[in-house]
């Protein structure tokens, strides 16, 4: 999908299952997502796209999070382990 | 705050704090009852709200504050609430907590222990929790907490009570505090609740048709649209009872009150003043019914998502579709609404377009006009062009304001989507009634007011010479001739008119207007109207020598149907010059409308947007460029129509 230097959560799959390695940066929207529950080691599903691909609907501690795609840029992951 | 014993207190006041979609303000109406006080204007739910309930001999007085994710205040509906739990003195925190997403709610609460004052949990949304296979348990989490925690479920009302009685006890005695380290939200939460299982849900199944790629859009705008017809449709017959009532009124003091100033005064200006606020109520109290509906079913969440991209390329942001859309009814619960806007820049591209969202008050002039001068086919297409053309200049002017005053910003997204529930029904009569309370106190005032002013302007001068004129005529025709009598009547009123201080102001003004083809009683129209616009209408009426317009007019489907050579609208079709050249024809009529999608007529916006703003300067930029604007498309399709050969005959 989209090409990015470090797999994060705006080039993960849809259907995806993801790991939240760190979130860059120390600014409002660094804060504002840790905030949002995007801590490391948070579980993180890709559920679905608006049109045009932005923003970016996610699943995370139980809840359904949207982030625009420069948003999601700041979230740096890897693949989780597959669910049981 | 560290005692022992606390003694009960007369009054207790708790402040209700929470992530946004805890349930605060459904867990108010259960604990208080719903007679709910709101502190400031209202917008949405971003607004401070109070309620009290007598618990016992205590009075308990609890606080609903908007959202926060945490107490590091990003928006302005934070900030709200940080001041008030900062300076507001409350003698409890109620910390609201979502089951289904305990971690991070935990993670706000550890926030909110560190202000100082006690806290007690009320632990909402365990059904959505046990839905999704992941249930609280909800004593485990007490221990952990070591605060006073009670489970409750604001649909059914379970756990209210016990909450309620735990609250009137004031603040209470001193908890153990556990160590530090097993504050941390995630092994709290990771202690408490079983997040392995994930279950599809409700939302998921709904979520898979209003966020598909395809039908979600469609799906969007059917929406939209059925909101508007709705509106238009349930509005009229309460507007047809608003009129019904004014004309009753009406007849009933010019029984009362002798012919002169003083009937006048009561009836043209007193009552017509007071018809021309009620006669909006319907529809803005509709559309803030239904906008607040959907808003609590969850799906503006949706909508915002599936809008955010559209509306930032045209210099606006997601978020701005609530405000927008409210400005639909008026301007001014939209402009409030602004407030769930984080971005301040955002905030006032947003409040500085709204005035072109096609309001209700345009209305009536678009069905008098059109339902003159354009044929029934065409009708809804030139309703719908003058609507498009509103929204569209208010793209441009957001995108522009963007590119430079309000360039930069911090516009994040980062929303959560919440879980569908069924709407509170309480809280939507709530809101739409606040929302009418405002527009009642600030436009309504302004609306009268000038209403009152614009009748005086037109009364006076009353030379007895046109008395004498007409007196004389009136005694030359039989007893019998009562429409006659009638005619003269009208015509003796337009002859006042003619030469009221009005229409000196109107005459004087006019040359400024004929580049866009408007006469001189347009361009009174267009000056009576702006304090209000809904006031050129029963202005034209007069002007016509109408005497009062039957405003039965007003109504959307009467632009295609009924006489177009009756009442106001023939009037205008038949409205002739010195010379007996016609004044008005399709084009002026378009030039006309397009003039007030734009304008600026609304004295009320202006003060509101003043309020929201805290300065003149937005209000003052927003009625300089929207009447220069308006002058100049109204200029450019007058003039190029001309050229094509629609204008008036020379």
């Amino acid at each position: 999908m989209t090409r990015c230097d470090v797999p994060c959560l705006a080039c993960a799959r849809t259907g995806q299952r993801v790991r939240v390695l760190a979130v860059d940066g120390d600014d409002p929207l660094s804060r504002r997502l840790l905030d949002q529950g995007l801590w490391p080691g948070t579980e993180v599903e890709v559920l679905t796209r608006a049109p045009f691909g932005d923003p970016i609907l996610f699943r995370l501690r139980g809840y359904r999070l949207a982030l625009r795609r420069d948003e999601a840029l700041r979230v740096r992951t890897v693949p989780a382990e597959p669910v049981a | 705050m560290n005692v022992a014993a606390v003694p009960v207190q007369a009054h207790v006041t708790v402040a209700l704090c929470g992530r946004p979609n805890s349930g605060k303000t459904s867990l108010l109406m259960h604990l208080t009852g719903a007679n709910l006080r709101p502190v400031n204007f209202p917008g949405t739910s971003v607004e401070r709200t109070e309620s009290a309930v007598m618990v016992g001999s205590v009075e308990l007085r609890c606080v609903d504050l908007p959202g926060v994710l945490s107490l590091q205040a990003v928006s302005r509906d934070e900030k709200v609430a940080l001041d008030y739990l900062q300076q507001g003195n409350p003698d409890l925190l109620c910390a609201v907590l979502d089951a289904s997403k305990l971690s991070v709610e935990l993670h706000l609460l550890q926030q909110l222990r560190r202000l100082g004052r006690p806290v007690v949990v009320a632990l909402t949304k365990q059904d959505v929790a046990l839905a999704q296979g992941m249930p609280v348990d909800a004593g485990a989490l007490r221990k952990a907490l070591g605060l006073p925690l009670v489970e409750v479920n604001a649909r059914t009302g379970s756990g209210i009570e016990e909450l309620r009685a735990l609250l009137a006890q004031g603040a209470p005695a001193v908890p153990v505090v556990p160590p530090a380290a097993s504050l941390d939200p995630q092994r709290i939460a990771a202690n408490v609740q079983d997040t392995r299982v994930q279950r599809r849900t409700f939302t998921d199944r709904i979520d898979r048709l209003l966020l598909h790629p395809v039908l979600g859009p469609v799906l969007l705008c059917a929406v939209i649209l059925l909101v508007f017809q709705t509106v238009f449709t349930l509005a009229e017959p309460f507007v047809g009872l608003v009129e019904q009532g004014q004309e009753a009124l009406g007849s009933l003091a010019s029984g009362l009150v002798p012919e002169g100033f003083a009937q006048s005064f009561l009836v043209d200006g007193l009552i017509n003043g007071l018809g021309s606020v009620l006669v909006f109520v319907p529809q803005i109290a509709l559309l803030i019914a239904l906008v607040t509906l959907l808003e609590s079913t969850g799906y503006m969440a949706r909508a915002v998502f599936l809008l955010d991209r559209l509306l930032r390329k045209v210099g606006l942001t997601g978020r701005s579709f609530v405000p927008l859309t409210s400005s639909f009814a008026c301007a001014i619960p939209g402009i409030l609404a602004a407030r769930i806007i984080d971005d301040e820049r955002d905030r006032l591209a947003t409040i500085a377009v709204a005035p072109l969202m096609p309001c209700s008050a345009r209305l009536p002039v678009y069905v008098v006009l059109i339902g003159a001068f354009f044929p029934p086919a065409q009708a809804p297409f030139v309703l719908l062009a003058m609507y498009l053309l509103g929204i569209a200049v208010a793209a441009g002017v957001a995108l522009l304001l963007r590119r430079t005053v309000l360039k930069g910003g911090r516009s994040m997204l980062a929303m959560e989507l919440p879980v569908y529930q069924r709407p509170s029904l309480k809280v939507t009569l709530v809101q739409s009634w606040m929302a009418v309370r405002g527009f009642l106190a600030s436009a309504g005032t302004v609306i009268f007011i000038a209403t009152v002013v614009v009748w005086a302007l037109a009364y006076w001068p009353r030379p007895a010479a046109i008395h004498e004129k007409y007196e004389t005529e009136r005694s030359a025709l039989t007893a019998s001739d009562t429409e006659g009598r009638q005619r003269l009547d009208d015509q003796e009123q337009a002859a006042y008119l003619e030469q009221s201080f009005l229409a000196g102001i109107g005459k004087t003004v006019q040359p400024v207007f004929a580049p866009c083809g408007f006469d001189w009683r347009i361009t009174v129209g267009i000056l009576a109207a702006f304090p209000a616009r809904e006031l050129i209408v029963p202005t034209l009426g007069t002007l016509h020598s109408l005497g009062r317009v039957d405003a039965s007019d007003f109504g959307v489907n009467s632009m295609s149907t009924g006489d177009r050579e009756e009442g106001l609208r023939g009037a205008l079709r038949r409205s002739r010059d010195a010379e007996g050249r016609p004044t008005m024809n399709s084009l002026v009529a378009l030039a006309l409308m397009a003039f007030f999608a734009l304008c600026s007529q609304c004295a009320s916006t202006l003060a509101v947007m003043k309020r929201e703003t805290h300065s003149w300067r937005w209000p003052a930029f927003a009625f300089a460029y929207m009447t220069l604007l308006a002058w100049l498309v109204a200029t450019a399709i007058y003039q190029v129509g001309s050229l094509l050969g629609f204008g008036l005959e020379a």
